[in-house]
């Protein structure tokens, strides 16, 4: 009887050192938490690259685009103020792997390979590639296929989901990477490669102000890709919040309506030209 | 050496021809036949704009990065200059482990490109210094005086990480350059000067304090702001580290605004104008202290 009594207490005293070890490490993650530091220091930094319509510095000096409207609605949401790190795309994931910032809110894909190096949230918007073509070098292309010869020289972006898209899609094209946006369109105004591989809806309005020259083969996009914000790793907290964030936005309606404001028209155009 | 001429004479007509030729045929080329619409009307409004809510102008984009570069230049020239002096009195020390020291460090930094340590200072050394001194705690907290001397001397208060860590990495990069220049401007100092310094029994960091190291500045001057010159070319660099100086700014309006060859040009006669200015300051420094020397 007294050895029963005593071992049932014994049990029992570990059981709860065991809890309350288990309940501190949950307090640790919740305290080490990217929320938390945001809560405590009431403000959220957001790391974006500019990129028209994303992300777009407009007359008066102040940020504009998607990803402002996006990132603004969240700090104010979260009630925080919201402060931008613009980066460069190439660095960007180094950047926030370092601490320079909270978050990635600039339209960043969902990859396997960017996964494995941060978590990313659902996604908040979905985006495809489309290509603009040179008129006289790419005569009479009209489909993806035509482009997929060892001749024809596409320009894309470094590092981004364009570059991939290109290698999966036109593997016998040869590739020309850009650090910068504005080097791909000049490449190709030139007439030094047949196409340029990019987001939509940037090749369309490139197409638009230069008729003469460039020309869109066909005006569907070509993948479906997922945007999503991107987190350091291990940090469960700051995901679920910013999940729940992502959903009520997109069933109130505000992410469609956001979206097809930036994308869909050209009304902002006189902000920034 | 032969006499100078002061006139353009016939041979120098041709050549002068043949290259006014080929520039107007360039910028032709440029003009007309590159496939690019022209909208030099965007330029003012990103140089200056109207705020509406201060009923006064200010500057944009562009004139806050070059502002931005002039800052982080001269940030980083202070630090360079720091570590540049003690780097180059190590590298002319009798023993030989500070010479061993400053030798490792400014071979390393001159033979890297500026492009690949930018990168490793940034991402790997700043970022752990930075963090641990908890910088952008300490600066969030400190009262509203210390925030507005600070945004004088730094500029925008939120980007004042990378603003430190860019200036750190230019120091770190040009005191290499500097302890070469110093290095130099000791040993160009006589070496009867220091024999008589020893005679008269001074130590030798006093030699250096009182009888080297005053007569060796005013070789080192020139050199030395010519070093400030190619910093605030450097820092354009620091671009692909996200700093918010001319270059960055000048890419952010670009991507902005698809105006890409308008705003390089401005850009490049920005970069002109700063450092000519400059270079002309120093040529008239050398003119005087070459006057002094005779």
């Amino acid at each position: 009887m007294k050895k029963t009594l005593i071992l049932t207490l014994v049990l029992l005293v570990m059981a709860m050192t065991g809890m309350t070890h288990a309940a501190s490490t949950r307090q640790q993650l919740t305290a080490e938490s990217t929320i938390e530091r945001v809560m405590q220091k009431g403000v959220l930094r957001v790391g974006m690259d500019t990129f028209q319509p994303w992300a777009m510095k407009d007359k008066n000096g102040r940020l504009i685009g998607f990803e402002i409207d996006v990132a603004t609605r969240l700090a104010k949401d979260l009630g925080v103020k919201v402060e931008f790190v613009p980066t460069a795309w190439s660095g960007i994931i180094p950047a926030l792997l370092t601490g320079k910032f909270d978050v990635i809110i600039g339209g960043m894909g969902i990859t396997p390979e960017r996964s494995l190096k941060v978590n990313f949230t659902i996604p908040y918007d979905y985006s495809g590639m489309s290509i603009v073509a040179h008129r006289q070098k790419a005569a009479g292309f009209t489909q993806l296929a035509d482009f997929n010869k060892q001749e024809v020289q596409i320009a894309v972006k470094l590092g981004t989901t364009a570059a991939a898209v290109a290698k999966k899609y036109l593997p016998k094209a040869t590739l020309r990477m850009f650090d910068n946006e504005t080097q791909l369109y000049q490449e190709l105004r030139n007439g030094q490669v047949h196409a340029v591989v990019e987001n939509a809806p940037r090749p369309a309005f490139e197409a638009a102000d230069y008729k003469d020259t460039l020309f869109m083969p066909f005006t569907d996009t070509f993948t479906k890709e997922p945007i999503a914000f991107a987190l350091p790793k291990g940090d469960p907290d700051t995901l679920a919040c910013f999940n729940s964030w992502i959903t009520l936005v997109q069933l109130e309606g505000w992410l469609q309506e956001r979206h097809n404001y930036w994308f869909g028209t050209k009304d902002w155009a006189s902000q920034v030209q | 050496m032969p006499r100078l001429h002061r006139q353009l004479g016939r041979l120098d007509w041709f050549v002068l021809a043949g290259l006014i030729g080929a520039a107007v045929f360039l910028l032709y080329r440029m003009f007309f036949n590159l496939n690019y619409n022209w909208n030099w009307g965007i330029i003012p409004t990103y140089l200056v704009r109207y705020d509406d809510e201060g009923q006064r102008w200010v500057a944009n984009a562009l004139l806050e990065g070059l502002v931005t570069t002039i800052r982080l230049s001269v940030w980083g020239m202070l630090l360079a200059l720091v570590l540049g002096v003690v780097l180059g009195v190590m590298r002319v020390a009798a023993r030989l482990a500070p010479r061993l020291i400053s030798r490792i460090y400014v071979e390393f930094i001159r033979n890297t490109p500026a492009l690949v340590l930018v990168f490793l200072f940034y991402y790997f050394v700043n970022d752990r210094l930075l963090a641990h001194f908890e910088v952008d705690a300490l600066i969030r907290h400190s009262p509203p005086a210390v925030r507005r001397v600070l945004a004088l001397a730094a500029g925008d208060l939120t980007l004042i990480s990378p603003f430190i860590s860019g200036a750190m990495t230019i120091g770190l990069f040009q005191a290499a350059y500097i302890a070469e220049i110093v290095r130099a401007g000791i040993q160009s100092i006589p070496a009867g000067q220091w024999e008589a310094s020893r005679a008269l029994g001074l130590p030798r960091f006093l030699v250096l304090r009182l009888v080297i190291l005053p007569q060796a500045i005013r070789v080192m001057l020139p050199p030395l702001a010519g070093e400030f010159v190619n910093t605030i070319k450097y820092s354009s660099i620091a671009s692909i580290i996200s700093i918010q100086e001319l270059t960055f700014q000048g890419m952010q309006v670009m991507a902005s605004t698809q105006a890409t060859i308008e705003v390089w040009i401005t850009i490049t006669a920005m970069y002109l104008v700063l450092c000519l200015g400059l270079s002309l300051a120093v040529h008239r420094l050398e003119q005087k202290y070459r006057q002094t020397l005779h």
